[in-house]
């Protein structure tokens, strides 16, 4: 009776209301906590274990490396996998032991039992060197060769970091020089070729233009050598340090500075020093082109593509979807057309993403941008420039697949406009379209800001559509340089989402690069978060400027 | 207390003074056979009517009667209803309002109107005034300045917002609101006003303050209202029409309506024996 009571006053649907809501907060939190504890975790200077360890046979060996996981594992699937397995437990515990050189012992990573492990500390003097290839290095430091001196021992640190410094100095001139200088003579001379056909297709008699060009050709071959001559005392510079390096079983390397990126003691470390490390890693992360295939280094590329395919994709939708929704609410007459024009716009919200890729790939890629090809960069073919997968191509195809979305926002953003409003306008003089641009508009902003976040939400988050029309795993230059037209639309680009996929399942290294997976799906929920969040504070600054709408 | 009894005083002289040029006044409006279907539904029958400059006239009469379909034929917001068709003409100073080729937005220029709920802009209180002059083009700063200061002083509402100009007009009371939307629509300097019950979402006291704007508007402005309200009618019109399922019933000078009816259904609608 009691129980019907309280029932009836409608107090257990509120409190399964909260609950879901709780649940659902819970989850969302999880989730987010899960990816960045696990991404952001790759950037800590994870401290370098020694452990001395004893295999079946009772030889010991000693490994050095970070431990990166620990998980219990059951005596039943050691046993199957065939390992004598010590003591009488039944579930034993095992770590994942970073220990680098994939150069030298062929692999990242060990699994080791910790039934077996004989001694473990932390030795002060251990050194992680990040390398531009084969991952990190994990060992001592015996030394620093500059030319011919050599600094031995303990007191080399410094002098290490000194020689790291200038080989990064060293480096980022290369490619200043291999990107801006040589970039720009080769594609001025990429620019001489490509009129060059186009004399030869207008038919090819215009020899004052040829030998102009050819006079062109030869001024920039002479620049050209003397950058190339530059760049070598750049090499041979960058070529002159060595570090010497000892692993944990005595083995000597030698590796030259031109391949060491950054170096650490995490074992030395203070917590300021671990905090500085940490930000600077992750800094890197977010600002540095991908290396070794994508299992090292940054995102800088994707983040890039993805914010600038998202805004080309708004800029196009938005003209398009609130133009749409205006006519359909405001102008066209309200009959069957409308009808069949909404219904398949409500049908078009709900056509698999893959579907428009297929669909860009058709119409955009092929037939829109085949013919440009032929109309405007003849001289170029048979090297497409339109004609294959490109920036331009991924916006216009998204554009289409937030259009629905942007088009029902503006349509239920100007039903809810008063019709009194309306009226008030139209009464003092101001034709359809007066009223609706001064007060009918700015008073539906909010609800198609809405849409358009909505879209921006959706685009930001799409791969499958994208993997047709113009994502590549590795773009060898941004869609945005120094060269002229500065915007370069036709480009393929890098995309936070396909990475992901990328790092995760098509990586040589997936063990490595697990923790990049985790890294990047935590920046692609930051963008879309931004670029929503951004949106958002616009929306809500119209609300407030047309609040009181509603009453 | 005693602004309150002097204001029928006054009143009263104005009406005594002008009484004589009552019948006189010249025609402003003419309504001729005028026919109007919502579909099939014929809501207007055979209306005709004259309205004089520079009065006040009324329109009442039960819910459906259709004095607010009338009234919005004077400006063709009635266009804006799908399936609405009139026949019969509204002759406003010689021009036929109905003719399809007529300026629709300068018809709704010279003829403005205020709605039964207070409808002002999301904007501010100036640019609420101002909405009407931007519209026509005018857009220097002096002008409109002088224009906003002028239709609020003429709707008694300039010192209440005079250092409040660049606030959101939804900020004011509805009352407020009211003056502010007939502000608006004086701006514009029209010949005529249409008030749709401009006073039905209001208060006893906001009532009292848009009746006197009323008053004070007719010296300068014909005047159509549409009231539920037969008190009202009775206090603010010169002339009162009232109607009934879609037919003028009995137009005439307010006193002789009110008082001395010539139709019987006047009489059992003012006495309150239906309605």
């Amino acid at each position: 009776m009691r129980f019907r009571q309280w029932a009836s006053t409608g107090a257990p649907w509120i409190w399964l209301n909260a609950a879901a809501v709780a649940a659902l907060l819970l989850l969302v939190g999880g989730l987010v906590l899960l990816i960045a504890f696990r991404g952001l975790g790759h950037f800590w200077p994870t401290g370098v274990e020694r452990i001395v360890y004893q295999d079946e046979s009772g030889a010991r060996s000693t490994l050095l490396g970070q431990v990166r996981e620990r998980e219990e594992i059951s005596r039943q699937r050691l046993e199957e996998a065939g390992q004598e397995v010590p003591g009488e437990a039944l579930d034993l515990q095992r770590i994942l032991l970073k220990t680098g050189n994939r150069d030298i012992s062929g692999s990242d990573f060990r699994w080791v039992l910790e039934a077996r492990i004989v001694q473990r500390d932390k030795p002060y003097s251990a050194v992680v060197v990040e390398r531009t290839e084969w991952g990190v290095f994990i060992g001592h430091l015996l030394g620093v060769r500059q030319g011919d001196s050599l600094v031995p021992g303990n007191d080399s640190w410094g002098a290490f970091q000194q020689a790291i410094e200038r080989a990064s100095r060293l480096r980022a001139e290369i490619s200043e020089l291999e990107r801006d200088q040589i970039g720009e003579i080769n594609h001025q001379l990429e620019q001489l070729r490509l009129r060059e056909r186009r004399i030869e297709l207008d038919g090819g008699d215009n020899p004052v233009a040829l030998e102009e060009i050819e006079t062109r050709r030869q001024e920039l071959r002479e620049q050209y050598l003397v950058f190339e001559a530059q760049l070598e005392t750049y090499y041979e510079q960058i070529q002159r340090d060595q570090v010497v390096l000892e692993t944990v079983d005595g083995q000597r390397v030698d590796l030259p500075l031109a391949n060491v990126i950054k170096a650490w003691r995490p074992n030395e470390m203070s917590l300021g020093n671990k905090i500085g490390h940490f930000l600077a890693a992750g800094w890197a992360f977010v600002s540095e082109a991908p290396r070794e295939a994508n299992t090292e280094g940054g995102v800088f590329p994707a983040i890039f593509g993805t914010v600038l395919m998202v805004l080309i994709m708004t800029v196009v939708v938005f003209p398009f979807g609130v133009i749409g929704g205006i006519w359909l609410r405001e102008y066209a007459r309200q009959g069957w057309l409308t009808r069949t024009v909404r219904i398949a716009v409500n049908n078009l919200a709900g056509v698999p993403s893959i579907v428009y890729g297929v669909f860009g790939l058709g119409f955009f890629v092929y037939a829109l941008g085949g013919s440009i090809d032929a109309l405007f960069f003849e001289e170029a073919l048979p090297m497409p420039t339109f004609g294959t997968g490109g920036l331009f191509w991924a916006s216009l195809t998204l554009a289409l697949l937030t259009l629905p979305v942007v088009i029902i926002a503006t349509e239920e953003g100007l039903a809810r406009i008063p019709r009194t409003v309306r009226e008030g306008s139209l009464a003092l003089g101001a034709t359809r379209w007066e009223t609706l641009w001064r007060t009918v508009l700015p008073m539906a902003s909010p609800g198609i800001m809405t849409g358009l976040i909505l879209a921006v939400a959706r685009a930001a988050g799409e791969v499958a559509p994208l993997m047709l029309v113009g994502v590549v795993k590795l773009a060898p230059s941004l869609p945005v340089d120094g060269q002229f037209p500065y915007l370069h639309l036709e480009r393929k680009f890098m995309h936070l989402g396909f990475h992901i996929y990328d790092v995760g399942f098509q990586s040589p290294n997936v063990e490595a690069a697990r923790p990049l997976v985790y890294a990047t799906a935590l920046l692609l929920v930051l963008v879309t978060l931004l670029l929503n969040a951004v949106a958002i504070v616009a929306r809500n600054r119209l609300r407030d400027k047309y609040r009181g709408l509603e009453t | 207390m005693n602004e309150a009894s002097e204001i029928p005083q006054e009143q009263l002289d104005l009406d005594v003074e002008r009484s004589a040029e009552k019948a006189q006044a010249p025609v402003a409006v003419t309504v001729r056979d005028l026919n109007l279907y919502y579909g099939e539904v014929q809501a207007l029958k055979d209306i005709n009517l004259e309205i004089r400059e520079k009065q006040v006239t009324a329109f009442i009469g039960p819910s459906g009667c259709g004095k607010s379909t009338l009234l919005r034929c004077f400006n063709r917001m009635n266009d804006l209803i799908e399936d609405c068709r009139t026949e019969g003409e509204i002759v406003l100073h010689g021009s036929n309002v109905q003719d399809p080729g007529i300026d629709v937005a300068d018809l709704r220029r010279r003829v403005g109107m205020v709605f039964q709920k207070p409808n002002p802009f999301p904007k501010s209180i100036f640019e609420n005034v101002a909405y009407g002059l931007r519209i026509q083009g005018i857009n220097k700063r002096q002008t409109l300045e002088d224009a906003v200061e002028w239709a609020l002083r003429g709707a008694a509402l300039w010192e209440e917002v005079e250092n409040r100009l660049d606030e959101s007009a939804l900020e004011l009371s509805g009352g407020q609101q009211q003056r502010l939307v007939i502000a608006r629509a004086i701006a514009v300097q029209p010949e005529v006003i249409l008030l749709d019950e401009p006073c039905s979402a209001l208060d006893p006291i906001s009532t009292l303050k848009v009746e006197e704007l009323i008053n004070a508007l007719k010296e300068k402005y014909t005047i159509i209202i549409v009231t539920h309200n037969m008190q009202q009618a009775a206090r603010v019109s010169d002339r009162t029409a009232f109607m009934y399922l879609g037919e003028m019933i009995e137009y005439g000078e307010t006193d002789q309506v009110f008082t001395n009816p010539r139709v019987k259904r006047t009489e059992d609608y003012i006495t309150g024996r239906y309605g």
